[in-house]
């Protein structure tokens, strides 16, 4: 018996080494990355600028994938955030011209977001249309509307306290770095450690579970899509401030990106759910990918091809990873 | 043919085990041409190991197979298959989104003409084998996904017909059938069986065992412990060698019900449920059986709050309530353990805490912030308090055996003290031994003064964990007894909606 017991203790700890392994390929992929290109041009890559320019590159990214990760614990996605992004900061930028005040302003622009939000939240919970569908809907609205309210030029002129936001540092480090990091925290935290946390992700396990549990699923999921809408707004607000102008389609790209951020931090997970922590790392690799290509000289076009096939990697190989164990 | 292959199938001193613990110990199975051979055992005695050995998923650690006097090794499922192995699983046994001509003739043996689907030919074939099996009337053309559950095993049936299976492997074939439908299927096997082909059939209902099966081998921790002739034993002999104790020690004493009436409903109405009035004092099980279709399920989900009603009322502890979410239940201490385990009870991917906590996060937040150590604790109680056969709180319900899983939603239940608690079915699948120490948390909740109500296909259940039983036909009450000393059937008429004679 004893024995027994220390040969399932010896396996245990083999099958969870070997988890580890699998779980942490994405990570070692990461560190990879960092150290290639380290090694290929350290004089410029490794430098604390540069290590700079890439948070500061990717922290409207950041902040859009750790929304879109609440989303996506819940079990839907959300493909209208890069739109809502982009208007939200033409909404910022419009309502600065038009004279109001710098958090007036901001407001406004989240408020927009979240309303975007909510119409996907009721059109996903409560009409039960499929989050792609009514996402794909909302973002090709929320895009036109976009254009209406820059009326397809370019704004600009906002007043300098304002772009202090997305330009100016602290501690060094540009604030757009902070903002992120606060998001993150605060996604991590709230999906960790309170109940409507939990709920998201036993709605995203399996909704019926959670209804039968006392859990009102429609309100949860609502609640999730809300957040995501938010959260773009905010994106979009950084990113208007950090351009110091607006246009009707600033924010579009941030969506696949952030999408695929999600995914590749979903091989962290032993389950291959949507956590945060995978989620940023996510964010690393494309940050990194991209700006190691660039400072390498390879040109945008190849790099959104190795971008794609990189994404595809990682996935497979979690993938491999978990046949191999179960 | 020589006298070694009087067994279609033989395997000899299998041995298999995971994590250092032996899932098969030295098990010797032998499978004879022509017969019906049942393998038993509770939940966890290796009944699914060794059928994954015998297919070919699970390579045996070490021990010996026969296929007709012959050694053999299967190297995964498609060696296995073309050998004629086959095992159909309950959950697997078709593709739903293709024809049923698709899922008789799936793979390698699809008909061509010109590199093109000989769709006519295709047809053709599977429509042979159904007629082979007397279920010429299931349309192949039809996506497979749409037939009946009983149509959908005969489909199965009939693709392993079609590979010219030797050995036919069903595990839970019943499981989502109706009686009619059984015995449609039972007629199938005896013809397959009078053709020559070996089944293996695994169920749990141990009726159909002895209706169907000519010998039995019956499992109890990974070891054989015994092979007998299904006329030279018993129900209960059966069960006590499963569970090395007796049938009648299943079911936990009656305790004596309150005086005051825990729940009343009057003239309850809604899908399926048609005028039922009933009350559960506080302290007392009620039963409720009848045919699925009965309603009955249906009147639990309304109880619960998880379906509508359309009239009538709901009085908990004198309280109208009438409440119509599971969350409002909930809230007035009535809490529903539903009848789907793995997809309406447990989040299979998550851990055994989140699945408790998410039916308790009012009760272990504060200020909306609930920390893992409230979590862990709360799992920790209901591990010990339960037995839960666990490596801990962070264990991931998925890993657990169908009968540790059940613990788990019954936990998450029972840790909001319910004042009325609603079972569905609440130990469908799961081995004898769990069964008995799920009657005993059951009967020790209603000795802490909560109402019951159980609702339960098997009548031998019902008459022993129950104070009392009503009996649904067709949305209606259809009769009431008292447990004690109840006829099956009697009972049975009622579920017909017959007056007892």
């Amino acid at each position: 018996m004893q024995t027994r017991a220390a040969a399932g203790e010896g396996a245990r700890r083999y099958t969870s080494a070997l988890g580890a392994m699998k779980s942490g390929g994405t990570i070692i992929g990461f560190i990879l990355l960092v150290a290639v290109f380290g090694m290929m041009r350290p004089e410029v890559f490794l430098t604390f600028g540069n290590l700079r320019n890439v948070l500061e590159q990717v922290a409207i990214l950041a902040i859009i994938a750790s929304v879109q990760t609440v989303v996506m614990v819940v079990g839907n996605f959300d493909l209208s955030v890069g739109a809502t992004a982009s208007l939200s900061g033409a909404v910022v930028a419009q309502l600065l011209i038009g004279g109001q005040g710098i958090a007036v302003a901001i407001a406004g622009a989240l408020v927009v977001g979240a309303l975007v939000g909510a119409v996907n939240g009721y059109l996903t919970a409560y009409l039960k249309l499929s989050a792609f569908v009514a996402t794909l809907a909302t973002m090709t609205s929320v895009s036109g509307l976009a254009f209406i309210v820059t009326d397809g030029t370019t704004l600009f002129g906002l007043p300098q306290g304002f772009m202090s936001l997305g330009q100016g540092r602290w501690l060094g480090l540009p604030i757009p770095i902070f903002v992120a990091i606060a998001i993150a925290v605060m996604v991590w935290f709230v999906l960790r450690n309170t109940t409507i946390g939990r709920r998201w992700h036993a709605v995203g396990g399996n909704a019926e579970v959670a209804k039968l549990s006392g859990v009102h699923v429609n309100r949860v999921r609502f609640l999730a899509f809300v957040v995501a809408g938010a959260g773009a707004a905010l994106a979009g607000v950084v990113l208007t401030s950090r351009l110091a102008s607006a246009t009707a389609t600033s924010g579009d790209s941030y969506m696949l990106l952030a999408i695929a951020a999600v995914f590749l931090g979903m091989t962290i997970s032993k389950e291959g759910t949507a956590n945060i922590g995978g989620t940023l790392i996510g964010v690393g690799i494309l940050g990194v990918l991209s700006n190691g290509l660039n400072i390498i000289g390879v040109s945008t076009y190849v790099q959104q091809f190795l971008t794609g096939i990189i994404i595809i990697a990682a996935v497979a190989f979690s993938r491999l990873g978990n046949k191999g164990v179960s | 043919m020589s006298t070694a292959s009087q067994y279609v199938l033989e395997a000899r001193d299998i041995s298999k085990h995971f994590d250092g613990v032996f899932a098969l110990n030295e098990v010797d199975l032998q499978i004879r041409t022509g017969e019906i051979h049942a393998l038993l055992g509770e939940n966890g005695a290796g009944k699914s190991t060794l059928i994954k050995v015998l297919t070919g998923v699970y390579a045996p650690d070490s021990g010996t197979m026969h296929l007709e006097g012959e050694g053999i090794t299967f190297k995964g499922v498609s060696s296995a298959h073309k050998a004629g192995v086959v095992a159909l699983y309950q959950e697997l046994s078709i593709v739903p989104n293709v024809s049923v001509a698709e899922n008789i003739v799936l793979g390698d043996d699809m008909p061509t003409r010109a590199g093109l689907v000989d769709w006519k030919e295709l047809r053709r074939i599977a429509r042979e084998q159904l007629d082979r099996l007397n279920q010429g009337q299931i349309p192949v053309q039809r996506m497979a996904g749409r037939l009946t559950p009983v149509q959908q095993t005969m489909v199965a049936v009939a693709r392993a017909i079609a590979v010219k299976a030797k050995v036919l492997i069903l595990d839970e074939p019943t499981a989502a059938l109706t009686d009619h439908e059984i015995q449609d299927l039972f007629r199938v096997l005896r013809n397959l069986r009078a053709e020559g082909v070996a089944i293996v059939y695994v169920s749990h209902r141990l009726e159909e065992v002895f209706e169907l099966c000519d010998r039995a081998t019956i499992m109890r921790n990974g070891r054989v412990m015994t092979t007998t002739d299904v006329a030279d034993t018993t129900i209960r002999e059966v069960i006590s060698t499963m569970v090395g104790r007796n049938q009648e020690d299943l079911f936990p004493t009656r305790g004596i019900p309150g005086a005051s009436t825990a729940v009343e409903i009057h003239n309850l109405s809604g899908q399926r449920v048609k005028d039922v009035s009933l009350s559960v004092k506080e302290g007392e099980v009620l039963g409720i059986g009848g045919l699925a279709g009965s309603g009955r399920s249906e009147l639990l989900r309304i109880i619960a709050g998880a379906q509508r009603h359309t009239s009538g009322r709901i009085v908990i502890d004198g309280q109208e309530t009438n409440h119509k979410s599971v969350a409002a239940a909930l809230s007035h201490g009535v809490a529903l353990v539903p009848e789907e385990r793995r997809s309406q009870g447990v989040v299979l991917s998550q851990s055994i805490g989140e699945n408790i906590a998410v039916g308790n996060l009012t009760s272990i937040s504060k200020w909306g912030l609930v920390t893992r150590a409230r979590i862990k604790s709360l799992a920790s109680n209901s591990i010990a308090e339960l037995q839960i056969k666990s490596r801990g709180p962070h264990q991931t319900v998925g890993q657990l055996s169908g009968g540790n899983q059940q613990k788990v939603v019954l936990a998450k239940y029972l840790a909001r003290n319910p004042k009325v608690l609603l079972l569905d079915e609440p130990t469908r699948g799961i081995d004898v031994g769990t069964k008995s120490e799920i009657y005993g948390l059951i009967r020790g909740l209603a000795a802490k003064g909560a109402a019951v109500i159980v609702v339960s296909s098997e009548l031998p259940e019902l008459i022993g964990l129950a104070d009392r039983i009503v009996l649904m036909h067709e949305g209606h009450i259809s009769g009431e007894v008292s447990a004690a000393g109840a006829d099956e059937e009697q009972l049975l008429s009622y579920c017909y909606g017959r007056a007892a004679s």
